[in-house]
């Protein structure tokens, strides 16, 4: 049972419960005395009203006391989950710390072997390229976390707000553009109609859910990645394809599973942690929408001209309806 | 006390190797337009904010430090001085940290300052450095207790200078006078008119006019929004004609390669300046 039915049942008791004190004050007004003596001479309205009364508040004291245990309310009124958010905070934040310096002096580095013109031996290159390839990767890992523990918490409901999709996309595209130059792959992006507009939803989420569904593409594409934001109907669409070589059959049912990684199944080294597209689904879910995949593979483990992944957003463009 | 440290005088930093590279980078301050921008942050000493700082430099924005001085600075301090600095400077944006100090009392004091910033003035833009964990959830929060004009827009600590100034640029939102391709051409929407620059100089490239002109604005202005945006064909059909518009359009754009290729004595190749996605549209490139 989830705090908000909890809730519900809580306002229902403690209405009645008050209908029964109603029923003690009313009593003289609408009910008979039964007894003549001077002790007793009490309307049968007031003692029923007297049973509803206490029964009903014994049962709403229960509900709060239970509620406040599974809401674990702390002294200054925090809930379980901003309790946790708020030691993650700090724990995210020191953590980054060393990968802050770790970040400022390779850009340092690089910003000296510019200056100085000479080319560094490509150790040096591919070293600074690393660690600033990395530093995506560890912000989504932290933010992946901070998310997970957010979706445990059942009664939190996704934003509603006026979200202008089409920057996020561009902002998430303007992150890895970079990134995949490295790695050799082009990135591209584009929405239609130009203008876009504004669509009313959660923008973290879905913020969260296309880095996650960009980032998985840039690790496996081949040359290609693209990213389109299109109108359809009533709904909004961002899709994510790669030419990478395609997910297999057998693999397609266990995508969105907790955990699960292509490397997993192949007993080779663990590259990702497998949290990504299980959030980014459950997330979909979560704002009233959906995410699908459509992929060809041929299963050698080489990209063919056309295997490929295609990850598919769906949400409304009003999401208000829902709330 | 000297409240706002002035980085535009790199020769003021003679020991940091940095500055002097600053300064031969200070000819290509196009985009930024001398346009000052506070910085507030109490790390602004540290590599990784260097690294933001310079490349404002690097592309022409005059970036001023709130720096307090003393020996213990609280997050008043800071928010003190950054009011000051807004009134006196008169910046163009804000960028803002979170975090203050190591005092707990200031985790958060970005976040007043924030809020002094826009109730002050409401237009001002402010991109807010976060940490990953205050991320988009904390963002949307923030948000949602100022006042709906206000500017915002947050971003990670750990982005690169590069998209930290692309968002600031956006954030700004001013649109340029003429929009450089690489360190090869200049177009200059207003007055029609697409420059080859050499030596210095810029000489016009008579060639390109009417719809191959309207192609390279229409290019050159998803390239100079953001370096991954594609243009669709759906977006180029208007400049093209007869019942192919697809070949019509590739006709128009190898020309348009050709008299940009002629003016600096080359031939771009199908993988250079202007790129076919897979037949999806079309993208420019930076020349180099």
């Amino acid at each position: 049972m989830n705090l908000r039915t909890l809730r519900i049942i809580k306002f229902s008791t403690a209405t009645i419960a008050v209908v029964g004190v109603l029923l003690i004050a009313l009593s003289p007004l609408i009910g008979e005395p039964i007894f003549g003596n001077r002790l007793w001479w009490i309307e049968p309205i007031a003692y029923i009203g007297a049973a509803i009364a206490i029964g009903f508040s014994a049962v709403t004291i229960l509900i709060m006391r239970f509620e406040n245990k599974r809401r674990w309310v702390t002294s200054d009124n925090r809930t379980w989950s901003q309790v946790t958010q708020d030691y993650f905070d700090t724990f995210a934040h020191d953590m980054g710390r060393p990968l802050r310096r770790i970040l400022g002096k390779e850009r340092e580095v690089r910003a000296l072997v510019s200056e100085t013109g000479g080319a560094p031996v490509k150790v040096v290159t591919e070293l600074l390229n690393e660690i600033e390839q990395q530093a995506p990767n560890f912000r989504l890992m932290i933010e992946n976390v901070r998310v997970l523990v957010d979706l445990e918490d059942a009664d939190a409901r996704p934003a509603i707000e006026p979200v202008d999709v089409a920057a996020i996309v561009r902002n998430v595209a303007d992150r890895y553009v970079p990134i995949a130059r490295e790695r050799g792959i082009e990135l591209v992006w584009w929405c239609e109609p130009a203008e876009f507009g504004l669509v009313y939803g959660d923008g973290s989420a879905l913020d969260h859910v296309i880095t996650n569904l960009v980032d998985n593409a840039t690790k496996y594409a081949e040359e290609h990645v693209e990213i389109r934001l299109e109108r359809n109907g009533s709904q909004f669409t961002v899709s994510v394809w790669d030419d990478g070589t395609g997910i297999s059959e057998s693999h397609l049912p266990h995508l969105f599973d907790r955990g699960w990684t292509p490397e997993l199944s192949a007993r080779s080294e663990k590259q990702s942690s497998g949290l990504g597209l299980f959030i980014a689904a459950t997330l979909a879910r979560r704002c009233g929408g959906e995410l699908s995949v459509d992929s060809t593979s041929h299963g050698n483990g080489t990209g063919t001209e056309d295997s490929h992944t295609a990850f598919l957003l769906s949400l409304p463009l009003d999401n208000r309806a829902n709330a | 006390m000297v409240s706002v440290t002035d980085r535009s005088t790199p020769t003021d930093h003679g020991r940091n190797p940095y500055w002097s590279l600053v300064e031969v980078l200070m000819a290509s301050r196009s985009v930024g337009a001398g346009q000052k921008i506070l910085v507030v942050d109490d790390e602004h000493m540290s590599d990784l904010m260097r690294s933001v700082l310079r490349r404002l430099h690097v592309d022409g924005f005059k970036p001023l430090v709130v720096a307090p001085e003393g020996e213990l600075v609280t997050g008043d301090d800071y928010e003190t001085q950054t009011l000051f600095a807004l009134e006196n400077e008169r910046p163009s944006a804000v960028l803002l940290d979170v975090r203050f100090g190591e005092y707990d009392t200031d985790r958060f004091k970005g976040l007043s300052i924030l809020n002094k910033i826009v109730e002050k003035d409401s237009s001002m833009p402010v991109l807010m450095f976060t940490q990953y964990a205050q991320g988009p959830y904390r963002d949307t929060a923030v948000t949602a207790s100022l006042n709906t004009s206000a500017n915002v827009d947050f971003i990670d600590k750990l982005a690169s200078p590069e998209e930290v100034v692309l968002r600031l640029r956006r954030l700004i939102g001013n649109a340029p006078e003429t929009i450089r391709i690489g360190s090869l051409f200049e177009l200059d929407p207003d007055n029609a008119a697409v420059y080859v620059i050499a030596d210095g100089r810029r000489e016009i490239i008579r060639e390109i006019q009417g719809m191959k002109f309207e192609i390279l604005v229409e290019l050159a202005a998803a390239m100079y929004r953001s370096e991954g945006e594609l243009v669709p064909f759906s977006r180029l059909e208007r400049f093209s004609e007869g019942e192919d518009s697809r070949a019509s359009l590739r006709v128009r754009i190898r020309e348009l390669k050709i008299s940009l290729g002629k003016a600096v004595g080359r031939e771009f190749s199908a993988n250079e300046l202007i790129i076919n996605v897979r037949n999806r549209g079309y993208r420019l490139v930076d020349p180099g």
